[in-house]
């Protein structure tokens, strides 16, 4: 039985170990653990505007699409960006950057809470985080985690615990597109290196910009916010033949007018295609040539992206002509990937390292 | 060591009570010996050293006592978090209760209200009674009195009277039972038991809220995790020995991460 030394009040953990695993993302931070539970939440944070919006909605802080519901009564930060925690992106450290670094570590305390996880259990958690996120970006994702009170951390790319959560561990390449970032991983039996990394910012926030840039010019009068956009692109969004003709209600003067959206929908989502297959280019070129032909049959879609239609095919069309031939697999569950994989890796991690890193 | 130099002072002081030198006086007390907090915290600090120094002879001290630093403070942390979390449910509790000592008081003005409404209505009807009661008393008297001056009046015309008189209270009681009905839903009366119910919605509800808050101190406790204790690769896994390394990696990566950071 697993122990730790507790005092006073504090509950003892000598009931089990919570295995905790967390895709932190800039759109949906979703979380898987070992007591059965599954959650995501949009990485959104709000805080009430004044006394009179905090005493309707008797919150001090609200998460996701409740935040989203109520954006009108609270302030709304969007704390990842790129990949990233946004307090450090632009270098600043001013009351905005602030705001968002304790909104950012609200999201992770919030993500653990969804997991519900026992007082008296060990809590043990995997982050995802993004590959190419700074030394000091990370930093604070851990010290956010050790706040929601997780007894141990660690963080793995995201990319490979998508890998390792299908174990798939030689000779794969993962394309994680998520909603700031677009991460491809090489995987070849150890950890990634720099060199085995690509990433752009070419995913599903471009997407959602390209898009409404495109509505804004074909559709002369349509009231449409970057969230509506966002939920066109995830209930409509292909690449290649369109599966149907997509009519949506857009407000015009207050009035909803139904618009069809089919072209603009496929246009803007086709923006994906172009940089993923140069990463995978790059990545299979610069592999080692007699595995070069393995690495590009074992090519791994995954990410919230990943549930475009048609990118799988319209991939493997690209390589085709670039690569001679490849095969795309889309993962079965992108909004859980991340998580289960970093779930995995928690599950499979020796009790003394998690000791150490207490 | 300084941060835990200026943690040890606050736990002192927190640890300390406050008396005065008269209450000191009139335990018996003559003279005190004052030893300063700076002291007591050398003191303690040096406890620990001598302490270490004589059991982990051959140990490394230094992170051992990094460790307790570490520990000591996250555990200084979480009790500060348990003080403000309860400190919470507290001001909460509180403030239900005070609605709830509200709402009581404003529904026993209403009940109080509606009471003497209904008791000047009473009055009110009372007095209204007694006029009629004179008013009929006088209309039997005075067809009693035509009946008895009119001696050739026959029993028919005599019933006709008396039945005209009858029909005359009968339909004047009908019109006031009416008016009655109509005083029922009279709107003050009507506003006080709309007031009423509404209180006591209000009541009930602050009261299930109260419930709620004092029943959530118990009811989050969280799912039990599948493992009672850590797992680790397993040995069946064809992957095990490739996976193992792979831990490993990430382990140093990590340890690294925080060392650089400055969490360890």
């Amino acid at each position: 039985m697993t122990e730790t030394k507790q005092t006073g009040d504090s509950p003892k953990k000598d009931h089990g170990v919570l295995y905790i695993g967390m895709d932190l993302g800039t759109s949906r931070t979703s979380v898987s653990a070992s007591n059965g539970v599954r959650e995501t939440v949009h990485s959104l944070v709000g805080y009430p505007k004044d006394v009179v919006s905090r005493k309707l909605l008797q919150k001090d802080v609200l998460f996701g699409k409740e935040a989203l519901q109520h954006r009108t009564s609270v302030k709304l930060y969007k704390p990842l960006e790129k990949g990233v925690l946004k307090y450090m992106s632009d270098g600043h450290n001013d009351a905005e950057a602030k705001i968002n670094l304790k909104a950012a570590q609200e999201l992770i305390g919030e993500a653990i809470r969804l997991a519900k996880p026992r007082k008296d259990e060990l809590v043990y958690c995997v982050i995802g985080a993004p590959a190419e996120a700074s030394m000091k970006n990370k930093g604070a994702i851990v010290e956010a985690a050790r706040l929601a009170k997780v007894d141990s951390v660690m963080l793995v790319s995201e990319p490979f615990a998508v890998a390792y959560g299908l174990d798939w561990l030689d000779d794969v390449l993962v394309v994680d597109i998520g909603a700031g970032t677009t991460d491809l991983c090489r995987m070849h039996g150890t950890m990634p290196e720099d060199g085995d990394q690509v990433m752009f910012d070419t995913a599903g926030d471009a997407v959602d910009a390209e898009l409404e840039r495109r509505i804004k010019q074909s559709c002369p009068g349509a009231d449409c916010t970057i969230y509506r956009v966002k939920e066109i692109k995830e209930r409509h969004g292909y690449v290649g033949d369109p599966p149907e003709r997509c009519i949506v209600d857009l407000p015009v003067n207050g009035k909803p007018t139904p618009f069809d959206l089919t072209e603009q929908i496929g246009q803007a989502c086709s923006i994906l295609v172009d940089p993923i297959v140069k990463g995978i280019h790059k990545l299979v070129a610069s592999f080692d040539p007699d595995f070069q032909h393995k690495i590009k049959e074992r090519v791994l879609l995954a990410g919230g992206g990943s549930m475009v239609k048609g990118l799988d095919s319209a991939i493997e069309k690209a390589m085709k002509e670039r690569l001679g031939g490849g095969k795309v697999v889309r993962i079965e569950e992108p909004v859980y990937g991340g998580a289960n994989g970093a779930l995995k890796v928690a599950h499979d991690m020796p009790a003394d390292f998690w000791e150490q890193l207490k | 060591m300084g941060g835990l130099r200026e943690t040890l002072k606050e736990a002192v002081r927190q640890l300390a009570f406050r008396t005065s030198l008269a209450s000191l006086k009139k335990k018996g007390v003559q003279k005190v010996n004052v030893l300063g907090i700076d002291r007591i915290v050398a003191l303690i600090e040096a406890a620990v050293q001598r302490s270490l120094k004589s059991r982990l002879l051959g140990a490394d001290r230094e992170a051992v006592a990094a460790a307790t630093k570490a520990e000591f403070l996250r555990l200084l942390r979480t009790n500060e978090d348990l003080q403000r979390q309860k400190s919470e449910w507290e001001q909460q509790k509180e403030q239900a209760e005070e609605e709830i000592d509200q709402l009581r008081r404003d529904l026993a003005q209403q009940n109080r209200s509606l009471q003497q409404r209904l008791e000047q209505d009473a009055l009110e009807n009372r007095n209204r009674y007694d006029g009629e009661n004179a008013l009929i008393a006088r209309k039997v008297a005075d067809v009693m009195q035509a009946i008895a001056g009119n001696q050739g009046m026959s029993a028919k015309a005599a019933e006709e009277k008396v039945m005209e008189l009858v029909m005359d209270v009968v339909s004047g009681e009908r019109e006031d039972a009416e008016h009655a009905r109509r005083a029922l839903q009279d709107r003050d009366v009507e506003n006080l038991q709309r007031r009423i119910k509404k209180l006591s919605e209000t009541l009930q509800q602050t009261e299930q809220r109260l419930q709620h808050v004092a029943a959530t101190k118990n009811i989050e406790s969280g799912i039990s995790s599948l493992y009672r204790e850590v797992q680790g690769v397993s040995l069946g896994d064809v992957l095990a020995h490739k996976k193992s390394e792979l831990m490993a990696e990430i382990f140093k990566a990590n340890l690294e991460l925080q060392k650089r950071t400055g969490k360890r």
